[in-house]
């Protein structure tokens, strides 16, 4: 069971705001409030998934978290320190421990380099193994995500999307992580290979004890995969709580919407749609009070001009609505 | 019920250097009028070039090499290219996956619909604008005369894809053929997109062909279902037989390996996969080419090609085993 009083991963307050520069003095005009104050915790050796539509932060939270971009507030404690206080060659030893999988297997991967240097490229950063240990190591790597060594001095274009992530999953291992950001890491595959990364993945997690940051928007591979979700909206968390919770209990009205658009491959299935009216507003001028307010079917007065504060409802379920 | 589409045998080739693609091969299938057709498959399996055929819009390499495509009884295959132009968009209509890179950026989204309607009609320009605006308004665009004169950028990916349903909508075509109509739109917004398509369908007497890889917006919105594995129809049938008692072990696997939601109500296993990957279309397995991955493969899977055969009435499977 995972240590329930240590979290390897504690996000307070995060905040990052990228500034919209105007005119000839390149005047910051506005911010986009990509991610306004959001934090949660990951337990040593769970899936927490971060779900939500194009544009909710999710992946910037992502990147904020691995200071891969400079978070503007917040701390970031990862395995007992706070990483925002971190020097640049602290944080790079650190990185050690916390690796990312890209969306994209085909544009992750330098088309120049063989498979060999690309799964051995953190070992040459971090100067550790080096010549035939190196050329082991790679081999080991390849065998446990599921490929054939053999195919080291091959280049990325000659495997096929699933292959590539496995190449890209083997490249985050490298190094032994204690942490995994694994984002939208199957978004691009086909149904058949999804499931052949999902299942990898979570192999992987119970053999080497991985913890997982999964970011995704397909609601049933987060529900699949994680131990708890975190829904975001508007650069804003509106829902934490297991995945059983979030899934099959949802209580944020957001939540609720976006269960319910969930297309089901069952023909039979009649469900109770509740289609959001309008889309997401921008986050420049993100709306007064709830952010939510504008489409949620059931808010009153007060949502305009009240922020909901993210508050638990019930062990281990936040929610950050006034009607909940 | 008469037919809007009558497929029969197409086949479709692509002329490499490397060698012949039989991107579709055989497939056959028939349309009735007002209903929707699903076609779904992996990347490759064909489903693409299927849509490209009925209204030939293949470039070269890839050519129609057999087959019939009856539109309203007429083939489609034998008409001339300016004939062509006159069906596609008025008669048949089509609805790209990327909103943003099939409208035109610099012309105001309501002259892109009228000048389909001015390609097709003989009406003055005024006319072909108005058209446009009840057009934006059917598809539930909020202020149309004013969105209009709005350029592609100003608008969402949502409204984007609003704005290709009513171009695609307003010569009042039979048939209109979505290609992945919602895969680049969020769930909230694909619920709203889906929900007008088949609302339009209804209202206009529209037949649909709906292509899409994810099984859940075919089980939403489509009466028959075409599965399609390297350029094969592998089984097609009603929708509610093809998922709840599919007969192709392909069917199954695909149906098995989605992750659903609700499955936290169960204890969590891994997902059930098919095993390896999509055949090299250059160099497709004799029989069967689904049976190297397949759980029921047999000697006989691998000699001959496996018909398309009936398991029922209206349902057919591509297996001996079925």
């Amino acid at each position: 069971m995972p240590d329930r009083a240590k979290p390897l991963l504690s996000v307070r307050n995060l905040k990052k705001y990228f500034p919209i520069r105007r005119g000839v003095f390149s005047r910051i005009a506005a911010y986009v409030k990509a991610v306004d104050d959001i934090g949660f915790d990951i337990n040593q050796g769970e899936t927490f998934g971060l779900v939500g539509e194009s544009g909710c932060g999710k992946t910037t939270a992502g990147r904020a978290i691995l200071r891969l971009i400079e978070p503007d507030a917040g701390t970031i404690r990862f395995d007992g320190v706070n990483l925002l206080q971190l020097r640049k060659h602290e944080l790079r030893r650190k990185r050690r421990d916390m690796q990312l999988i890209f969306q994209d297997p085909y544009a992750s991967l330098n088309p120049r380099m063989t498979i060999r240097s690309i799964v051995g490229e953190p070992f040459a950063i971090h100067r550790l193994a080096g010549g035939l240990e190196r050329e082991h190591r790679v081999a080991d790597l390849l065998n446990i995500v599921g490929l054939d060594p053999t195919m080291m001095n091959r280049y990325p274009h000659e495997f096929s999307g699933g292959q590539r992530q496995r190449i890209g999953i083997a490249r985050a291992l490298a190094l032994k992580p204690k942490l995994i950001v694994a984002d939208e890491p199957v978004s691009a595959l086909d149904v058949s290979i999804q499931a052949q990364i999902i299942n990898l993945l979570a192999d992987l997690q119970q053999q080497f004890g991985l913890t997982y940051l999964f970011i995704s928007h397909a609601i049933p591979v987060i529900e699949h995969i994680s131990t708890r979700i975190g829904v975001m909206y508007l650069g804003k968390l509106v829902e934490v709580g297991t995945s059983a919770q979030i899934c099959l209990a949802p209580k944020h009205p957001y939540t609720q919407a976006l269960l319910s658009a969930v297309p089901t491959p069952d023909p039979a299935a009649k469900k109770q749609r509740i289609v959001l009216r309008g889309e997401v507003p921008t986050p420049i001028n993100p709306p007064s009070g709830c952010r939510f307010h504008t489409r949620c079917p059931i808010a009153v007065e007060r949502c305009k001009t009240e922020e909901p504060p993210l508050r638990q409802i019930e062990a281990g379920r936040d929610v950050s609505c006034h009607l909940v | 019920m008469t037919s809007v589409l009558e497929v029969k045998n197409l086949k479709t080739y692509f002329y490499t250097e490397e060698g012949i693609i039989k991107a579709v091969d055989d497939v056959s299938f028939n349309l009735p009028k007002g209903t929707t057709l699903g076609l779904v498959g992996e990347s490759g399996c064909g489903k693409t070039v299927t849509a490209m055929s009925i209204t030939r819009l293949l470039s070269a390499p890839g050519r129609i090499v057999g087959g019939e495509i009856l539109f309203n009884g007429c083939d489609l295959l034998s008409k001339s290219a300016k004939e062509m132009r006159q069906v596609r968009g008025a008669q048949i209509a089509m609805v790209f996956q990327e909103p943003m890179t099939a409208l035109n950026p610099v012309l105001q989204v309501g002259f892109q619909i009228a000048e389909v309607v001015l390609a097709h009609q003989n009406v003055s320009k005024r006319e072909a604008w108005a058209r446009a605006v009840e057009a934006m308004k059917a598809v539930s665009i909020p202020d149309a005369e004013n969105r209009a004169k709005d350029y592609p950028h100003l608008l969402s990916g949502g409204m984007r894809q609003r704005i290709m349903i009513a171009m695609a909508l307003v010569c009042h075509p039979a048939l209109i053929i979505a290609d992945e109509p919602t895969t680049a739109l969020d769930v909230t917004i694909q619920a709203q997109i889906l929900e007008l398509l088949d609302s339009l369908r209804e209202q206009y007497q529209l037949s649909l062909i709906l292509i899409s890889h994810d099984l859940g917006v075919v089980a939403e919105v489509a009466e028959t279902v075409a599965v399609m594995y390297a350029g094969r129809i592998v089984e097609i049938g009603p929708v509610m037989d093809i998922f709840h008692n599919p007969k192709h072990p392909y069917t199954e696997g695909l149906l098995r390996s989605v992750p659903r939601l609700g499955s936290s109500a169960q204890k969590k296993d891994r997902l059930e996969v098919i095993e390896g990957m999509v055949p090299n279309l250059l160099r497709l397995p004799d029989g069967c080419s689904f049976a190297p991955r397949c759980y029921k493969r047999t000697v006989e899977c691998t000699l001959s090609p496996i018909p398309l055969e009936h398991v029922s009435k209206s349902h057919e499977a591509r297996c001996i085993h079925a």
